[in-house]
């Protein structure tokens, strides 16, 4: 075991295939039959922020837990910075941080214990630890309040500790669950300037999940769009829109919506709330046509207004497709850049 | 740094984590004297009248149950920390310490070191409960520290074991029932508050198996009657029995998680 230790810990420092993560085949079924995570394949560059996207229950922290080794897969394999997740789970976790989706800071303990002890766990320096720790409260503005116990802290407060955590102990690669669900907007701007920071300033790979398009869209270098365990695309976020193209057809309407429209007026991308939206490849040209359609099912067009494709409008496309009736599936040809994985 | 050398360093976190808690709030640690406050006080005091008890060498009954309580309150003290952990996964914080380098092992050895701990609390307050009440118990500091020894190995024994349970009943009510369950039955079927030779038959043959039984017959030798003859029986056992529920909790603790 020793001697195992040992050999492993020179080879992460000799890795340099340039890969932070490499998943192949990744599988998992739990116990209840539920197939959270479906033949999955992707990697992550060394240096990178990556996006994992999807719609609740889509196998998104079911996949961060096998690649942090706190689950095993049914099936498949994991390797992180070139070593082997499932046969060497300790020499892994050594490279890795995680903050997990529900707050995990230890209420019963003050904030500077919070990082105290996690820096023991992570087998920091004596030496460096104090000053990591003092440099870590005082960038995440958590000086004055070091010593009180973390229960009496806000959620954004320990969330910040929890991302402070990362910046004592120095993972070479950081996952990120849901890092700014229940923050305001000021302090989500600061947890993902500070994500960004830790990225730039000590090439920390980062790989967030998140519901926040516009967060994504900002942070990450590239993204994964998962849905049913499956992953639907992937690129950049600048690739991604271009994929779905065209222009977003944004109709308020009167009366009835529709379920679905015609495969030549474009894709439905969703309709609700006397809104009816619509990708399609010219925007322009299809308004007569969606009206038409429209006034035809008995609805009153109010307005009709023309916009590019948001993040938003990828991960309707790609994220809600098997919600609704896979009509989506065919719509679109001119993918370019984009890889698609699966199914 | 060798495996070992991280094994034990993360061991030695963990209990130090717990500790710092225990400083912030020791309400928990006082109310858990109380208990034993009372075998000793009450029910030691009332009995300690009845002289037909049948207790060997023509000690007092206080005398002779002061080691049982002690046993009987350590008992309680690790019992708890099934609990502890099934919270401890509630609130997210089991994923963060199984998400360190730290060995499982570590974490189970960690954890039921800080029962240790609580133990000797309990060790402390009772002696010195004794002292003041007037319980004549044999004060010699090897015996005292061999005591100490046995609450140690003790509470981490039971820790171990109720972490071992909370990894397969998952919920902090069924570990409150299964709690109750073992502690009150493994208490009433030793020698910790009456000698063995008043149980009926069957319960005699029972307490043979009874790992209190062998706690309570250490401690009585050392705090008692001086006579070490069966002391490495007993704690051969002891730390048989430790040894195998750690490993078994280092097994199957992540079970919680999944
Ligand atoms: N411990 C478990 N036992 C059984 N099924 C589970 C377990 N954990 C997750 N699942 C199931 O696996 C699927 C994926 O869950 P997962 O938590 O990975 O989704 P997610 O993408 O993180 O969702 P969210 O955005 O809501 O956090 C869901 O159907 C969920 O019910
Ligand atoms: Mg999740």
């Amino acid at each position: 075991m020793t001697a195992q230790f040992a050999k492993a810990e020179k080879t992460s420092e000799a890795v340099g295939n340039g890969f932070a993560i490499q998943v192949s085949g990744l599988t998992k079924v739990y116990p209840g039959g539920t197939k959270a995570v479906d033949a999955v394949s992707f990697d992550v560059k060394e240096g990178e922020v990556f996006g994992l996207l999807g719609p609740n229950g889509a196998g998104k922290t079911t996949t961060i837990k096998i690649i942090t080794t706190l689950a095993k897969p049914t099936s498949g394999s994991v390797s992180v910075f070139g070593m082997d997740a499932l046969r060497m789970p300790e020499q892994v976790r050594q490279m890795l941080g995680f903050v997990p989706q529900a707050i995990s800071v230890d209420g019963d303990l003050t904030g500077y214990e919070n990082l105290l002890i996690f820096a023991k766990l992570f087998f920091v320096d004596r030496e460096q630890r104090k000053k990591r720790i003092s440099e870590a409260l005082d960038y995440f503005g958590l000086t004055d309040r070091a010593d009180d116990l973390v229960k009496h802290y806000s959620g954004g407060m320990m969330r910040r500790l929890e991302i402070a955590q990362a910046l004592v102990n120095r993972p070479r690669l950081l996952f990120l669950d849901e890092p700014s669900i229940g923050l305001d907007p000021y302090s989500r701007m600061q947890v993902i300037r500070q994500i960004r920071d830790l990225n730039r300033n000590f090439r920390t790979t980062i790989f967030v999940t998140t519901h926040d398009m516009t967060e994504a869209d900002e942070l990450c270098d590239r993204l994964a769009i998962m849905n049913l365990g499956k992953i639907a695309a992937s690129g950049s976020p600048m690739e991604l829109k271009r994929s779905v193209g065209g222009d977003v057809l944004t109709v308020t309407v009167s009366g009835p919506l529709p379920d679905s429209v015609p495969k030549d007026l474009g894709t439905l991308v969703s309709a609700d709330g006397g809104k009816v939206k619509i990708l399609t490849d010219d925007g322009e040209k299809a308004i007569p046509k969606v009206t038409d359609y429209l006034e035809g099912k008995g609805a009153t067009v109010v307005s009709v207004s023309l916009s590019r494709p948001t993040l938003d409008d990828v991960f309707m496309k790609y994220a809600m497709a098997d919600l609704r009736d896979g009509s989506f599936r065919d719509t679109r040809s001119a993918r370019r850049s984009i890889s698609r994985h699966g199914r | 740094m060798t495996y070992p050398q991280r094994a034990l360093g993360s061991a030695l976190t963990i209990a130090e984590m717990e500790a710092r808690k225990i400083r912030h709030d020791s309400t928990e640690l006082w109310m858990r004297t109380v208990q034993p406050a009372l075998w000793l006080l009450i029910f030691g005091e009332v009995f300690n009248n009845i002289r037909s008890l049948p207790i060997p060498g023509g000690f007092s009954y206080i005398q002779y149950i002061a080691p049982g309580v002690l046993a009987q309150s350590v008992l309680f003290v690790a019992i708890f920390y099934g609990i502890t952990i099934v919270w401890e996964r509630d609130v997210g914080l089991l994923t963060k310490l199984l998400s360190t380098p730290s060995p499982r092992l570590a974490i189970v050895v960690g954890k039921a070191l800080a029962a240790g701990v609580r133990g000797i609390f309990q060790g402390v307050m009772i002696f010195a409960l004794s002292l003041i009440i007037g319980v004549n118990l044999r004060f010699d500091p090897l015996d005292v520290a061999g005591v100490f020894l046995v609450v140690v190995l003790f509470a981490m024994c039971f820790a171990s074991l109720s972490m071992t349970l909370a990894s397969f009943l998952k919920t902090r009510d069924r570990m409150m029932g299964i709690g109750q369950a073992i502690t009150i039955p493994l208490f009433f079927g030793s020698n910790a508050i009456y000698p063995i030779s008043l149980m009926p038959g069957w319960l005699q043959a029972v307490s043979a198996f009874n790992p209190l039984t062998y706690v309570v017959d250490a401690m009585r030798s050392m705090l008692l009657t001086g006579d070490y003859s069966g002391l490495p029986t007993d704690i051969l056992a002891l730390l048989l029995s430790t040894a195998l529920f750690i490993a078994c909790a280092s097994v199957v603790l992540k079970r919680l998680i999944e």
